[in-house]
Order: C-alpha cells, then structure tokens, then sequence
C-alpha cells in the first residue's frame, strides 16, 4: 500500500520520518504547519520596539529548536512542546539582543510603527517617503522620526534564515564579528566574493538583487517578502560581516 | 532655494556614525528626499569613512542646493582607496566598494588629491521628483 503524501501526515508521523529517516522535507513541512502558532506568540510581543516580522523570525528559531529536540517517546503535541520553546525563544532575543542602548520607549515604539508605516505610504504615494510624509503620518515631527531611526540602529537585527547552529548550517544568532579599522589594501581592492558565500542564501540573494541588479529596496521587499527597513538593517548587516571576515 | 553649505568635522569611528546620519537626515529633510535615498546615502557615507580607517578625524562638507546634496569627505588616507574608486569597473558579479557606491549614489569622485597624498571624496545625490 502506498504511503500518504507527507503533506497529509500528522504531526507525530512527520516528527518520526524527520527524526529516524533524516527527512529534511518532513521537517520543514513541520515549520511552515506551525508558523501560524509562531505568529500568533508573536503577537503578543509586538510594540516593544521591535517589528512584528523580526519577532516572528526570533520565534521561527524557537519552531525549529522544538522540532529538532523533540523525543518520540514523549506523549506530548508539538504544539504543546514547541509553545514553551518559541516564547522562550522570543523572550531570550528581548534579553540578549534586545536594545543596546537604553531608548526612550516613546522613541521606540515610534521605530516600530515606522516600517509598517513606510510600506503603508510607499504604496500610497508610488515612491519611497520623505521624513516629513512620514512625520505628517506619524503624527510627530521630523526631528522624532529621525531620532526613531537613529533608535532602530541600536536594535540587532536577526537575520532571516532560521536554522539552527551546526550540521553546515548558520545560526542566525550569531554574531556578526567585529570591525578591523585597518582594511588592507588588497582587500579594498578585491572583490567580497569569497565572503559573499558565506552569507545566508536569503542575504546573499538580496545582496545580488540590491547591487547587481540595481533593484531597490522597496522592489526588493516586495519580492522578498519582508518591510524596505529590513531589507535595510540586513543588507548594512550582511555588507559589515563580509568585511569582517575578510579583515 | 539657495546654495548653502553645511560643514562637519567629527572623529572617525562607529561611536560618531549616528551624529553623521543625524545630519543626513536632516539635510534629507530639508530636500524633501525619500526614505530610501537618505538610507542610500548614508550607507555611502558610512562605507566611506569605514574605510577612513584608523585616522582621528574626518571634514564632511554638505552642499545643498535644489537639485540635491554634494558630499565632500576628507581628508581619507589614498592608496586603495583612489584605486578602488578610480580603476576599472568591476567585473560582474562583484561586490566592490565602487559597486556598492555605483549603485547608491548618482555619481562619485575623487575631487581633490592633498599634498600629503591624502583624498577628498565627493559624492552626489540627485532630487527627483515625487
């Protein structure tokens, strides 16, 4: 008798495929039945001065982590199991990766309304806004929406592939390494190439879609799926940690 | 709108960088830019006194006009640098310095060259329209 397709597959059966046969496809299958759960935890976290799409990656993490420490033997739903992962997840990033600095939260919580409110005008007005479109929006003047830019870049962004650390794969976590003030001159000259391969295939595509293809970043997030500001914060990330590791 | 010219001097290093983008952004205000060419200009900015290096200060000169903003930053240690803005273009495919300005400012130069050897960068931002 054939077997089910895996897409048919209860929970407990993909864990097993995924566990005792190494099926990847069971896995990820897995994440994107219990993405949902991850945005709705997610939520809950949502105006702490973070946008809702970077919380849902932290909480992705927290999915993934689940699925891989889940033990057969437990008589246990994965939602169950994965609840506790995801939110702790979350809660870490809040701790660890959270502000770098201490930001007003008035300034804060204006950060996190920006990305959504940029796409919101973007899309009304056919180009990117100016600061005071964007003040006018906010209800707040220009000086407080620069001041909130400046405070989203003492936030750590996390990068948009979640895996976990180990087998190849890379943390998302991670950090990015540290500047080298002295940039060698073979290195100025060189191309970034070699450190380009060591991105996330996600930050290496935008990467290529920015600079190569010459899209911006509104296109870019459109086709990515995720806010302009992000594909901002990612693409400053991705430019520093491959000159990180060529210094 | 008439010419002015806005002139900073700050030290170099990842500690000042909010002070130059604060200035950006304010002249961005005043141009009426969008947000993602105040975004693209201050990642040039920001690459260019990344690769200031180890020296203690560095002269930004802002002119702004109605058609946009010339960036004048120096004095930065030459050698790569001019190579880098000043050689052949990159092959395809290729994430240089002078790719990444190609692709985030209307134009750029190595506008003067200092006695000692040191360079002034200029960097260009063209308003468009609405």
């Amino acid at each position: 008798m054939a077997s089910a397709p895996t897409s048919q597959m209860d929970d407990r059966e993909l864990l097993r495929r995924y566990h005792q046969q190494g099926d990847r496809s069971a896995r990820e299958l897995l994440v994107q039945r219990h993405l949902p759960l991850v945005r709705a935890l997610a939520r809950r976290y949502a105006g702490r001065g973070e946008s809702l799409e970077d919380i849902e990656q932290v909480g992705a993490i927290g999915l993934i982590k689940a699925i891989d420490r889940y033990e057969l033997s437990r008589e246990v739903a994965l939602t169950t199991y994965a609840t506790p992962n995801v939110v702790g997840e979350i809660k870490r990033h809040f701790r660890d990766k959270g502000w770098a600095i201490r930001i007003p939260r008035g300034l804060q919580e204006l950060n996190a309304k920006m990305s959504s409110t940029i796409e919101r005008l973007t899309a009304k007005l056919g180009h990117s806004p100016s600061i005071a479109e964007i003040a006018q929006e906010l209800q707040t003047t220009p000086e407080q929406v620069l001041e909130a830019m400046e405070a989203g870049s003492a936030y750590a962004p996390v990068s948009l592939s979640a895996g976990p650390s180990g087998e190849g794969e890379l943390d998302p976590m991670e950090t990015i390494g540290t500047e080298d003030s002295n940039f060698e001159r073979t290195e100025q000259r060189a191309s970034l190439e070699p450190a380009l391969e060591l991105l996330p295939d996600r930050e290496r595509e935008i990467l290529r879609m920015r600079f190569e293809d010459g899209l911006t970043q509104t296109q870019i997030a459109e086709q990515v799926g995720v806010s302009q500001m992000h594909v901002s914060r990612l693409i400053r990330k991705s430019l520093a940690r491959m000159r990180a590791e060529l210094s | 709108m008439p010419h002015d010219t806005i002139e900073l001097t700050t030290p170099v290093g990842r500690d000042w960088d909010p002070v130059v983008r604060l200035v950006l952004g304010g002249i961005a205000d005043r141009l009426n830019l969008g947000f993602e060419e105040l975004d693209d200009l201050q990642l040039a900015v920001e690459r260019l006194l990344l690769e200031a290096g180890s020296q203690d200060s560095v002269t930004l000169a802002f002119d702004v006009s109605e058609n946009g903003v010339r960036t004048r930053i120096g004095p930065l240690r030459a050698g790569a640098l001019a190579e880098a803005l000043q050689g052949p273009p990159p092959p395809p495919g290729e994430l240089t310095l002078r790719r990444i300005l190609e692709t985030v400012v209307d134009s750029f130069g190595v506008e003067q060259v200092a006695e000692d050897g040191q360079l002034i960068v200029r960097l260009e931002k063209v308003v468009r329209g609405g």
